[in-house]
């Protein structure tokens, strides 16, 4: 196996990103045989197909499909999260950029098949090469009729609006995302079973489907090729299907965006991008900065799969695949990771918001050579007193990667702590830092 | 009973501002883009964040107390609740006026191990101002910044609407004097893009 191009098979071609380029390619073929269909066969066909939420948690997106009111009653919105804030991931950036007609038509497709009135693509500020790629698609789709009224002459009427945020990694959680684009701060609401799932009663109190950038690019190949075809990508894996976009940084030789299938080797992505750089292979962690870190030998072994990644304790989570050689300092990657989720906590709820800072100063004394005896323990006893007690995930995604570290690499927590420096002889840019 | 659950309710806040307490200094064109942006939601409400954007431009780049005020009035929201917006999100310029040019250099996991703090320090050490801080001339401000998700790049610096990576101390040398001779602040011009890619073609 190795890469198995799908969403980005026409990335290098700049004639992709008209509206011309992607009709000759087959673009808008799904649209206009989704607009033939049944609702219902469109929303059987995502769930042959075992399409999964690429945004993270990989929940099965019939499930939201099908659980948006058959009868209507109310508008209905749509959502796209564009928001990618997870460190390591750079997938929905480079979707933006070079395939906004695949988000476009797989939004008109999800806008007809849930009877979505006007879909939201809430794209995070820094994101404006993406955002002028995306306004330029839409234009183009407007101009032809296949966005706005009557599209296509079927009576379908929709519209898409891009909404930018303005920088908070929290506003990718789905609830903070629709406060966010109801224009509040941008913290989190109650969910199920306390609050009606967003298909009941998202944004703006309507029925809302939200998914990824990712997720919606899928869906004009499942109903072009059909859904047993697209399930039978990535058939050796119990229950993962399609292909994955993965953002492979980190000391690579050739970082960048790699798509595979599921069930793919973790090792083949680290050869795709052209294998470690700057010494040997210490470290990686393959799904975002909220995933569990692994070791070379785990490396070796991963399957690539929402299940399969279970089995090295970790998960594919958004694909922001890390890779770390030899000279890497993991406690002050830890404390690195720490500050981030300290930053990016909304305030909301007190195992976050004051738990992440005290990892940090814990984290931060050690790596200043100050660590105290018991502090690895003080250290764990904190994590775990956030993970599961917050509000949001976020908190949750704080604590497991700082434990993972600990787990996977006490040697070195305890080394610093009894010496005062690292037994990592680091690059000297990190020398002095924090 | 029923008064207080009108007070809890967000959608019927009191106390907005009356329009002898504001200043209304957006310009045509800027009054025109907040009608054409209101038009895409449902409530005005939901305007906030595409109003501070374009506050941000109408303003020179620094919400002032002026520029809330202002975005609060034309929504029908109250002071309060449009500066918690602001103060909320990272990208507004609410506490402080920036500088001309905002240096946003990344020090998150992959340009952490990439020699970003290296970047970091040059910086610090070249302009003489430390994170969150701006240049006595009012040419530059920096930033540390979490990851800007182009870690493929790292170390990777934002200015504006532009990304540079990887980034060299040499690239930084040039960047920096390219920047001191250009007419524009990106802080002003970023704010207008994000206005723009926000409106339809030929809608305003
Ligand atoms: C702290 C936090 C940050 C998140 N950030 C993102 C993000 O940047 N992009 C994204 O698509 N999903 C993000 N998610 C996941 C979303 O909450 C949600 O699960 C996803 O948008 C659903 O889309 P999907 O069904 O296509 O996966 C985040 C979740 C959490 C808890
Ligand atoms: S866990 Fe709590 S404080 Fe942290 S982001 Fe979620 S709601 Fe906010
Ligand atoms: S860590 Fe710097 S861009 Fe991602």
């Amino acid at each position: 196996m190795a890469e198995y191009k799908l969403l980005l098979e026409h990335t290098n071609d700049p004639k992709f990103r008209t509206l011309e380029g992607y009709q000759a390619t087959g673009g808008y073929t799904a649209l206009k045989k989704a607009l033939t269909m049944e609702r219902s066969v469109i929303v059987d066909s995502i769930k042959i197909a075992g399409l999964r939420g690429r945004g993270g948690a990989g929940a099965p997106a019939f499930l939201k499909w099908g659980g948006m009111p058959k009868e209507k009653k109310t508008e209905h919105y749509l959502i796209c999260n564009a928001d990618e804030g997870e460190p390591g991931t750079f997938k929905d950036k480079e979707l933006l950029e070079n395939c906004p007609f695949l988000l476009v038509e797989g939004m008109t497709l999800g806008g007809y098949t849930v009877q979505g009135d006007v879909g939201y693509i809430y794209i995070r500020g820094e994101f404006m090469d993406g955002a002028k790629a995306l306004r330029k698609a839409i234009d183009e789709a407007y101009a032809n009729n296949l966005l706005g009224k009557n599209i296509l002459g079927t009576g379908f009427n929709f519209d898409l609006q891009i909404h930018m945020g303005a920088g908070s990694y929290e506003c990718g959680e789905e609830t903070a995302l629709m406060s966010s684009l109801m224009g509040e701060r941008g913290m989190p609401r109650l969910k199920f079973p306390s609050a009606p799932f967003p298909v009941v009663s998202g944004v703006f109190e309507k029925p809302t489907l939200i998914h990824n950038v990712e997720s919606y690019c899928n869906i004009p190949f499942i109903v072009n090729n059909g859904p047993e075809w697209f399930a039978s990508l990535g058939a050796s894996t119990k229950n993962s299907r399609g292909t994955k976009l993965f953002s492979v940084s980190g000391h690579v030789n050739k970082p960048g965006n790699y798509e595979i299938e599921f069930g793919t080797p973790l090792k083949e992505l680290l050869e795709l991008a052209g294998g470690v750089r700057g010494g040997k292979l210490k470290a990686c962690i393959p799904g975002g900065s909220s995933m569990p870190i692994i070791t070379p030998e785990d490396v070796e072994v991963a399957i690539i799969g929402y299940e399969e990644m279970g089995a090295v304790k970790s998960m594919v989570g958004s694909g922001g695949c890390m890779f770390f050689n030899e000279h890497t300092d993991i406690v002050k990657l830890a404390w690195r990771t720490a500050q981030f989720y300290a930053n990016e906590s909304c305030g909301k709820c007190t195992p976050c918001r004051e738990g992440t800072r005290w990892m940090v100063q814990i984290l931060e004394r050690i790596c200043k050579g100050n660590g105290r005896p018991g502090d690895i323990d003080l250290l764990k006893q904190v994590a775990s007193q956030i993970d599961g007690r917050s509000f949001c995930p976020l908190g949750d995604a704080a604590a497991w990667p700082i434990m993972a570290m600990m787990r996977v690499f006490p040697h070195e927590f305890e080394y610093y702590i009894e010496h005062g420096h690292s037994m990592v002889d680091s690059v000297p840019s990190l020398v002095g830092v924090p | 009973m029923s008064e207080l659950i009108q007070l809890g309710n967000p959608n019927q806040r009191p106390k907005q501002l009356r329009p002898e307490d504001v200043k209304l200094n957006f310009s045509e064109q800027g009054v025109k883009e907040i009608e054409a942006l209101i038009s895409h939601y449902p409530n005005k409400k939901a305007c906030i964040l595409p109003g501070l954007w374009l506050a941000q431009r109408e303003y020179g780049g620094y919400l002032s107390g002026d520029a809330i005020a202002e975005v609060a009035y034309r929504l029908e929201r109250s002071f309060a609740e449009v500066q918690g917006v602001a103060t909320f999100y990272s990208l507004y310029n609410s506490v402080h006026a920036p500088g001309k040019h905002k240096i946003e250099v990344c020090t998150c996991l992959c340009c952490h191990v990439n020699g970003a703090w290296n970047l970091r320090d040059y910086l610090v050490t070249k302009l003489g101002i430390r994170h969150g801080e701006t240049t006595a001339d009012g040419m530059f401000t920096l930033e540390e910044v979490e990851c800007l998700n182009t870690c493929d790049k790292a170390p990777a610096v934002q200015v504006g609407s532009k990304y540079y990576g990887p980034v060299t101390e040499a690239q930084l040398d040039a960047l920096l004097e390219e920047l001191r001779n250009s007419e524009e602040s990106t802080v002003v011009q970023y704010a207008n893009d994000i206005v723009q890619v926000q409106l339809r073609a030929g809608e305003v």
